[in-house]
């Protein structure tokens, strides 16, 4: 038995182990990084140190929302993003409009809309959804980055040449198939670095989830600091709470560009 | 470079500007007071002016003393900050006297006792021993977020940047209750036309105006305005246009 000969790794495939290895990196890595926040700031003088828990709660809390609207928004982005670059209008229409409506409203309103204003027009029409303030900020955000992650997806698709689709088509490949085994994988090697861009600003603007009462890293230094009045410490607190955060992602998520990477260039 | 190194002289110099006294005030003949404008019917923006009780009774504690005012609006929770990095000379935004407040300003004579009360919709909690269990929605750095979180078997006490955002999640039935002033409370019941109704009250307050931590001759000088006021009937007759009774502590 003679070992296969390897190819050189920047020409592999991710394999799924590799998948999972990164993900448990990332996730021990984070795991470290809240009990290291945890030490740090019971080291802290008074106003942090007796709050240190409140504090990485908070930070918790901010990872958790950017995950799970992270991944719902990367989801809705694939889907209205192949539907703009469809040649059927009526394919095109809803994302246009979808997009149309979220990045033309701030942020703020769109998560002060679903928190407050969803529930009862929902009711109106006879559907009783209870969302809590957790679920109205993962939707609010995950629509709102979706949005954004659409327009991305679009160009990356508009970046693989067209040669490819019309050799795939040509080999008798169907229009669905093309997509999914010719123009995606590369289009999303492409969309890497402005998908990180975006979830590196959601991490930032999940702190808007504070105006609903979710108890996030921004909503915990503001009580702290209108139950001590000292803004000066609380401040730097937070915002080196939040540059940990992502500098930790952005570190895996260059791990992941490294790895994906074809080698091509 | 020079530039810089004498903008940042110049800034710090600002950071540790001294509380303006009665002297320096008296000498600019203009007053800075501060106060939220989002607390019907103390202190409430009615389209660009700002109006209510407190924000009538400042203006009327300034022309007693010969001063101009000069109003500024802030988040509530930035009122105190603000004033101790002097921005203002006193704020009246109805601050209920706790200790932990006053390690950080001086408060003067309380200018109105009030209390915590729970307002519900119909049929939710309408004391204490009924709030076991119960959620309620409160603003973020008031005495209602620490009393209501002293409330033996609460699940849980929501913090909301605003008293009308708070209002808003229980009349969207998010919370089951709202801790707030009473005399808010009764507005709310008013303005709701029977949604919602007030329930007993938590807790009981002195409110009153704000210095910064040692400016004893502004604090004196608010004082003696004040007492002023409630003698020669200024007061009485604010308070009765507002609540129809005398707001005065007893």
């Amino acid at each position: 038995m003679t070992a296969k000969p390897t190819a050189p790794r920047a020409s592999q495939p991710l394999g799924v182990g590799a998948l999972l290895l990164w993900l448990g990196g990332a996730a021990t890595a984070f795991l470290v990084l809240f009990w290291l926040i945890t030490l740090i700031l019971r080291q802290m003088p008074d106003p942090i140190s007796p709050r240190a828990d409140l504090f990485v709660e908070g930070a918790r809390m901010t990872l958790q929302l950017t995950l799970v609207a992270g991944v719902i928004g990367l989801i809705v982005g694939v889907v209205a993003g192949i539907q703009k670059t469809s040649g059927l209008w009526w394919v095109r229409a809803p994302a246009s409009v979808f997009i149309w409506l979220v990045r033309g409203t701030p942020l703020l309103v769109q998560i002060l809309f679903v928190y407050n204003a969803l529930p009862p027009l929902l009711k109106s029409i006879g559907l009783d959804v209870q969302l809590n303030e957790f679920w109205s900020a993962v939707i609010a955000l995950a629509l709102n980055v979706g949005a954004y992650n659409a327009e991305v997806i679009r160009a990356g698709i508009l970046a693989v040449p067209r040669g490819q689709t019309e050799a795939a088509r040509s080999l008798g490949l169907s229009g669905p198939k093309t997509m999914t085994s010719v123009i995606l994988p590369q289009a999303l090697r492409i969309v890497v670095p402005p998908l990180v861009n975006n979830l590196v600003a959601l991490l930032k603007d999940s702190s808007l989830a504070s105006t609903i009462a979710l108890l996030e890293l921004s909503l915990a230094g503001s009580r702290v600091s209108a139950e001590t009045f000292m803004p000066i410490p609380v401040l730097t607190t937070i915002a080196a709470v939040y540059l940990a955060l992502t500098t930790v992602m952005t570190f895996f998520t260059d791990q992941l560009e490294r790895r994906l990477k074809i080698a091509s260039r | 470079m020079k530039k810089v190194v004498l903008t940042l002289a110049a800034l710090s110099l600002l950071a540790t500007a001294q509380a303006r006294t009665w002297t320096d005030i008296k000498k600019s003949g203009t007053i800075k007071i501060a106060t939220e404008g989002a607390f019907p019917p103390f202190n409430i923006m009615k389209g660009n002016v700002l109006t209510g009780f407190e924000v009538d009774l400042a203006n009327a504690l300034a022309k007693q003393l010969g001063l101009k005012v000069q109003w500024v609006t802030q988040p509530f929770d930035n009122l105190l900050i603000g004033l101790k990095q002097d921005r203002y000379d006193f704020v009246i935004a109805s601050h209920g006297i706790t200790a932990e407040r006053l390690k950080a300003v001086d408060f003067t004579n309380p200018h109105y006792c009030t209390g915590g009360a729970i307002v519900t919709k119909p049929g939710g909690p309408m004391n204490a021993a009924a709030l076991k269990g119960k959620t309620v929605a409160v603003q973020v750095g008031t005495t209602y977020l620490e009393n209501a979180r002293k409330v033996p078997g609460i699940k849980d006490v929501k913090t909301f940047p605003k008293d009308t955002d708070a209002q808003a999640a229980l009349m969207a039935g998010r919370v089951d209750a709202w801790v707030g002033d009473k005399f808010t409370g009764i507005d709310l019941v008013k303005a709701q036309k029977g949604k919602v109704v007030q329930g007993d009250l938590l807790f009981k307050e002195r409110i009153a105006m704000a210095v910064n931590k040692g400016n004893a001759s502004l604090l004196k000088e608010l004082n003696a305005a004040l007492a002023k006021s409630m003698s020669n009937g200024t007061y009485t007759k604010l308070s009765t246009q507002y609540f129809g009774t005398d707001v005065r502590c007893k």
